[in-house]
């Protein structure tokens, strides 16, 4: 088949060329088209459910709206976890889905199941969350003022109403979040005695509000054959409107709402705030929407913000705060660059190993075209150009030329060979000759990376993308070797003599005796290596581990977490203090400070005790990295009231979107109450004590949230008259401040609160608040309530319908495996678990294991194929394992490496040595391939000198792949920008890995050769 | 002791950005006090009575019937032996104090020369404090007569009654030159402003007040100090509420009969309590508590600072924070509060503790069991 494609394409060699040409222009135009982002979008497909349900309790938002809804998606096809919190005025339910199915079929499928939770009126309305990923704040920047001439709620309300649906027309836009300042709200202030004075009550003034504040339609009438339609026009306009509103009217007059209450603009109760440089501020955050380009979205933004600029006011603009394609383009342009110099290194390496301007020009063409074929498939298959996809096309640089350089080399050799053979007939026989061996290799390096794409979670949504384009650009390679390089070679290449040029004179004249000495001590040097191979094998074993090493994105970002419990506006004196300080101790480096406090109002799970700052950098600081450390120790020593934990833009929303616990190793306890979850932890505490190689133990604080508790007397009600309903009431709209209607302003909607005058001076005054019955009885709270300040919870969190707490451990000096299994033991032997209460191991020890478990199997699975693949190339299982056993070889020069430059073993490292696995094969099918071919031709020369023979001549190719592949990965060793550190690690694996392969290709593998088929071959 | 203070302050703000302010626990007075809702009203019988207060024989009037007067001025004139003994006493005493005066430094003086015994000196100064106290509370009861017995040159058995409030004379109701005993109504006057306070006051506090509490009530701007003359015997059947008259005695323009407003009652009895600042309290574990240096620390600190004066400041801090907490809690027990103070059970006289602030203190004990994450 394959000699057929070749013969073909040879025949229509113009249309190659035409087919070639127009790929290529395709594969420009994905290029230019395909979605740019920093990172693969590694966004668990979930679906949030968040209810905003203002003033209510945690304890009370689990019961009446949390729950609820998680039983209602409980159940659901393709559910694989459900997760909860319910905090203070939110309910956040949030559903992970296997990542196969779609996102608006989900998205569709809990609406509908939203629709049948009942939850109680004036608890609020679930919402599905924002569909966008979870890198999706692309866009952050502040509605500035520059003349003091506003106030923060005015700026507020141009952010909502001017700022918002402006950028919320722009393609690619989900939502658009707004942060601080205040909402504005009109007060209704009653003031409670005066109930009294005009015999009315609260719910009367209530009544009043909702029922004056109407508009209706009143149909048409004609008149003189014209239409006139009818229109009631009873919406409130001013305040006035308000203040006129009548209550109750006795014989000859009315009391109005101005009788017993000032009506006034005023502020909402709010959750959170942004300050900037020591300032309140007003920002906004721009939401991409799923599957959209970050890139993209950002330009449509920017172009945008002209218009949005000119419709504020004199003196206010947007300002950018954030802006991801920065990022994207730091991390693309490191990639690009490190793709480009790959190839540009690879194009001379090429040139000096081939000597002869025509082969190294067909031989260079294929980088790019193969390169081009990628990207058309990763258009295809949507996948973005980021840093992990870029990456594989820059690891692959190396190896998209061994094909095409086989072909070259072979075609060289056989026109040198045959110089009046026609020209079309030896191309042709030598491109087939090699044919089915490049074919192969290229679909055994496609078969090494196919475990990474097997890899669940974060880890795979990180690397599947770097092994598909792996595999894309190889098969593009295999392509452009097979069809276009025979038309190419024919085309352009020229019987010459090959002269052997000076360096590779050299290194003959040194490896010579090494090959000898290797070949008659054949049995000795493999043991040697072996045992080299087993100590380093043990070394990595003892390597540290980390999943994943941090990104840089040249910035510094703070989580700034205070008691829970904390008020908000503590927590805007802690930022400030935090800003001002920071702007004064680095006045050199740090250019503004920007806190996020607690929550924008759109269903994020922070508190008044949560911060996040961000810090603008100067341009031109020249270590980072101590720069961060020193600030990291000066706030911690400066603040000693808050806990301060660094941390960056992305790398903040990918630790949130990390599904369960952060700890090594956890116990999570499942239960109901929250008491006997304390007792069973504090059990499991003592029992595990004294198990060997804990470390410490730590429980997750459920610290509470002080809570002013009004319980009401129900014989105190009847007493006076009162209702329970008109009680909350009370405590829902006068306290509480929940609008009872809304003034329309245009779009603009305010609330209108009524609310009750002096009821949050302090504690002693919601006592004292007054309620009157329809009765006229005057009553204070306290009368018909009992008040208590009692500790609540801060934040029910609960996993699959049931409430958890965790306990996370540390283990040392003991393998956690077997911890684990006593650990357990232990606790369910001695440990009492009342009915309905159980645990469950959590933590990176879980994933680690279900990762470990699932390559057990996947990487034996994988060598069979490759096995299998080497087979049906050599048609003899010994020559397969002949190659296998290169691969150890291998690896010895990548763990050196990796342990020499310290590095932790991460799954970069671990795609590194993935790679090598691919290269030593590939240097392995080269070598033995040309020995058999030998073995072919001179059946009667001793083996020994043969595989001499045969590794000599076949020096230039090994040594040619092995360094194109080597300078290929050279530019991500040495690339400085955003995001090369991730990979570092795989870099320094490969390069130490090629060095060792080659080298021990070179000697070992004719010495294995010999060792196995030294009798066969007397014989 | 300042040493110790000084040291805490350097503990608090090596240890803090914001410093942390340390009180002492003291006694407070608290004056209970209660808003309440209140109308004004007028009542139809707005007579006042002017009495006398000591028996005595009536000489004159000095106002007739029907004749409007003004607050404080006279109206009548008795004669009484009660009155003409007491200033005829205090005379007396006056001229026994001088010559004891005299006694009592020519003694000294024989006293200084030694020809006289500390005995003597001291039963001298014995019999002047005396005859000094009798004069006193002469003095005083005089005074509450409206007689200045400093003015006193002879003894008088005069005694003038003045008209408390502004009003016209409605009645002379003894007759000249007869008998008038101990607080027996002499005259009646209708009061020019009949307005009274009428506050609704919730039971839990109607056994608390008495006739004569001072209730203050804000009308306009002003506020006007009226005191309780009636508690009403039945509840207000609408409001449930115990009814609460007090006079308004001052003249208050634009005065409107019906208007609802705003009263204060302030009970009589005054409470004293140790006391902290309100913005020491701080709530967990479901308790009140209020946090305090830590005692051993200090010592440890104190002794320290006499041995290193020569240290810096910032050493100091270093060496602080190896210490656990510089502050522990205290639980207390709230009794009464009023808007700056709350009296509490649990803490010492004298005691120091975290004035203000609280929250940062809560906050160091608190940090090391916060959670990475925050939400």
């Amino acid at each position: 088949m394959l000699e057929k494609l070749i013969e073909l394409s040879l025949k229509y060699k113009v249309l190659v060329l035409v087919l070639f040409m127009t790929i290529s222009a395709f594969g420009f135009k994905a290029y230019q088209e395909i979605p740019v982002d920093a990172f693969p979008d590694i966004t668990p497909k979930q679906v949030v459910i968040y209810t905003e349900s203002p003033g209510n309790s945690a304890e009370d938002i689990e019961k009446l709206i949390t729950y609820p809804i998680e039983s209602a998606v409980s159940g659901m096809a393709g559910v694989k976890l459900i997760m909860s919190n319910s905090i203070f005025g939110l309910s956040y339910v949030s559903i992970f889905f296997e990542d196969s199915m779609d996102i608006y079929f989900l998205r569709q499928l809990v609406s509908e199941r939203m629709a049948t939770v009942d939850i109680p009126r004036g608890w609020g309305k679930p919402q599905l969350g924002p569909n966008t990923t979870g890198l999706g704040q692309v866009f952050w920047y502040e509605v500035k003022d520059s003349t003091g001439k506003y106030t923060l709620r005015e700026i507020r309300e141009m952010q909502e109403y001017i700022v918002t649906p402006l950028l919320k027309s722009v393609s690619g836009v989900e939502e658009v979040i707004s942060w601080g300042g205040q909402e504005k709200q009109y007060n209704v202030l009653i003031d409670t005695k005066k109930l009294q004075n005009f015999d009315v009550t609260y719910a009367d003034i209530i009544q009043a509000l909702q029922s004056s504040n109407q508009a209706a339609g009143g149909q048409y009438l004609e008149f003189n054959s014209e239409q006139y339609l009818i229109r009631g026009a009873g919406l409130y306009k001013t305040l006035d409107d308000i203040r006129n509103t009548v209550i109750k009217s006795s014989v000859a007059q009315s009391i109005t709402i101005g009788d017993v209450a000032v009506v006034a603009p005023g502020s909402a109760p709010r959750f959170g705030a942004v300050s900037i440089d020591g300032e309140e501020a007003v920002m906004g955050m721009v939401l991409q929407r799923t599957a959209t380009n970050a890139a993209k979205v950002v330009e449509n933004i920017k172009a945008k913000l002209q218009t949005v600029n000119s419709t504020l006011p004199d003196g206010v603009s947007i300002e950018t705060i954030y802006d991801r394609t920065e990022i994207t383009h730091k991390a693309v342009n490191t990639m690009t660059s490190a793709l480009i110099s790959g190839i540009i290194l690879v194009a001379i390496v090429l040139f000096l190993f081939l000597f002869e301007l025509r082969s190294a020009f067909i031989v260079i063409l294929s980088l790019p075209l193969s390169l081009l074929i990628a990207f058309l498939l990763m258009d295809y298959y949507e996948l973005s150009a980021n840093l992990m996809s870029l990456s594989g096309l820059a690891i692959a640089v190396g190896m998209i030329v061994d094909g095409t350089i086989v072909i070259v080399e072979n075609s060289f050799r056989k026109l040198h060979d045959e110089p009046d053979a026609p020209k079309v007939e030896v191309v042709a026989a030598a491109a087939k000759e090699v044919a089915t061996p490049v074919t192969y290799a290229v679909l055994i390096i496609a078969a090494v990376f196919i475990p990474l794409l097997s890899l669940d979670g974060l880890a795979g949504k990180l690397y599947s993308p770097m092994a598909l384009n792996i595999v894309f650009v190889m098969l593009g390679s295999l392509l452009v070797a097979l069809v276009l390089v025979p038309v190419l070679v024919l085309l352009l290449l020229k019987p010459t003599s090959s002269s052997e040029n000076v360096v590779m004179k050299k290194i003959k004249k040194v490896y010579t005796p090494l090959l000898i000495f290797a070949l008659s001590n054949a049995k000795k040097v493999l043991i040697a290596v072996s045992i080299i191979f087993v100590a380093l094998a043990y070394v990595l074993t003892q390597q540290g581990r980390e999943f994943m090493p941090s990104f840089n994105e040249e910035s510094i970002m703070y989580r700034v977490i205070a008691i829970p419990g904390t008020a908000l506006t503590q927590s805007v004196v802690t930022a400030q203090m935090v800003e001002k300080h920071i702007l004064k101790t680095y006045p050199d480096e740090v250019s503004s400070v920007l806190s996020m406090i607690g929550r924008s109002e759109k269903g994020e799970t922070a508190q008044g005790n949560y911060m996040e700052v961000l810090l603008t950098l100067k341009p031109g600081i020249k270590d980072l990295e101590a720069l961060t450390q020193e600030m990291n120790e000066e706030l911690e020593h400066k603040f000693t009231h808050v806990a301060f934990i660094p941390t960056q833009p992305i790398a903040m929303r990918i630790e949130e979107l990390l599904e369960g616990v952060k700890a090594e190793l956890a116990v999570k306890i499942y239960g109901d109450d929250q008491k006997v979850l304390d007792a069973i932890a504090q059990e499991i505490q003592s029992t595990l004590a004294s198990v060997d190689g804990l470390e410490r133990m730590e429980v997750e604080s459920q610290l509470g949230q002080a809570q002013i508790k009004i319980t009401p007397d129900y014989l105190a009600l009847a007493r006076y008259g009162i209702s329970v309903d008109e009680v909350m009431d009370v405590i829902r709209n006068g306290i509480g401040e929940e609008p009872v209607s809304e003034k329309i302003e245009g779009i603009r909607r305010f609330g209108i609160v009524a609310k009750i005058k002096d009821a949050k001076k302090d504690i002693e005054s919601i006592k004292k608040v007054t309620l009157r019955s329809k009765s006229g009885a005057l009553v204070t709270l306290d009368q018909i309530c009992t008040v208590k300040i009692q500790q609540g919870a801060a934040f029910i969190k609960r996993e699959n319908l049931s409430r958890y707490m965790v306990l996370s451990m540390e283990v040392e000096g003991r393998d956690v495996a077997s911890f684990v299994a006593e650990a357990d033991r232990l606790i369910k032997t001695k440990v009492n678990m009342p009915t309905g209460y159980y645990i469950g191991w959590a933590g990176d020890f879980k994933n680690m294991k279900e990762a470990t478990e699932k390559l057990m199997l996947i990487i034996p699975i994988t060598i069979l194929i490759v096995i299998l693949l080497l087979y049906t190339v050599f048609n003899s299982l010994g020559k397969a394992m002949i190659i296998l056993l290169n691969v150890p070889f291998g690896f010895i020069g990548g763990i050196i490496a990796l342990v020499v430059s310290g590095i932790y073993l991460s799954v970069s490292a671990i795609v590194g040595f993935l790679a090598i696995f691919a290269i030593a094969i590939l240097n392995g099918i080269v070598l033995v391939s040309f020995i058999d071919e030998l073995r072919v031709k001179f059946p009667n020369v001793s083996l020994k000198t043969l595989l001499k023979d045969a590794t000599l001549l076949r020096l230039r190719p090994v040594l040619m792949t092995a360094f194109t592949t080597l300078f290929g990965i050279l530019p991500l060793l040495f690339a400085s920008g955003v995001g090369s550190e991730i990979q570092y690690p795989l870099s320094v694996v490969i390069t130490g890995g090629i060095i060792s392969s080659t080298f021990l290709t070179l000697l070992i593998l004719p010495s294995t050769y010999l060792l196995f088929y030294e009798k066969e071959h007397k014989c | 002791m300042n040493k110790l203070l000084l040291a805490s302050l350097i503990l608090a703000s090596s240890l803090l950005a914001t410093e942390i302010p340390i009180s002492k626990v003291s006694l407070h007075k608290f004056n209970k006090s209660v808003a309440l809702n209140a109308q004004i009203i007028q009542l139809s019988n707005a007579q006042q009575s002017v009495t006398s207060l000591v028996a005595g024989h009536l000489e004159k009037y000095y106002v007739k019937p029907a004749q409007k007067v003004k607050e404080g001025q006279r109206v009548a004139l008795i004669e009484s032996i009660v009155v003409s003994k007491m200033s005829a006493d205090y005379l007396a005493l006056k001229k026994q104090l001088q010559a004891t005066d005299k006694n009592y430094k020519s003694v000294k003086k024989l006293y200084e020369k030694g020809m006289t015994s500390m005995q003597e000196l001291n039963n001298q100064e014995i019999k002047r404090s005396k005859i000094n106290a009798q004069l006193t509370a002469l003095e005083s009861q005089l005074s509450t007569l409206g007689i200045k017995a400093e003015k006193l040159k002879s003894a008088t058995a005069n005694f003038v009654l003045y008209a408390h409030s502004a009003g016209t004379v409605s009645a002379l109701l003894q007759p000249l030159h007869s008998s008038i005993n101990v607080s027996e109504p002499v005259i009646n006057l209708v009061k020019n402003q009949a307005y009274y306070i009428k506050s609704f006051l919730p039971l839990e506090y109607a056994t608390k007040v008495k006739v004569g509490d001072k209730i203050v009530v804000k009308y306009e701007t002003k506020d006007i100090v009226t005191h309780v003359t009636q508690i009403l015997p039945k509840i207000d059947t609408t409001t449930q509420r115990v009814v609460v008259l007090s006079s308004v005695d001052e003249k208050v323009e634009n005065f409107f009969i019906n208007t609802y407003l705003k009263s204060t009652v302030y009970f009589g009895e005054e409470s004293t309590h140790l006391a902290v600042k309100k913005s020491a309290l701080s709530f967990f574990n479901n308790e009140w508590v209020v946090f305090v240096p830590n005692e051993e620390e200090h010592e440890e600190e104190s002794g320290e600072e006499g041995h290193e004066e020569h240290e810096e400041g910032s050493e100091h801090g270093e060496h602080h924070e190896e210490h656990e907490a510089p502050y522990t809690l205290a639980v207390v027990k709230i009794i009464a509060e009023d808007e700056n103070f709350v009296a509490v059970l649990g803490l010492q006289e004298g005691q120091e503790y975290v004035s203000a602030k609280s929250y940062y203190v809560k906050s160091m004990i608190l940090k090391g069991a916060l959670g990475e994450h925050g939400h």
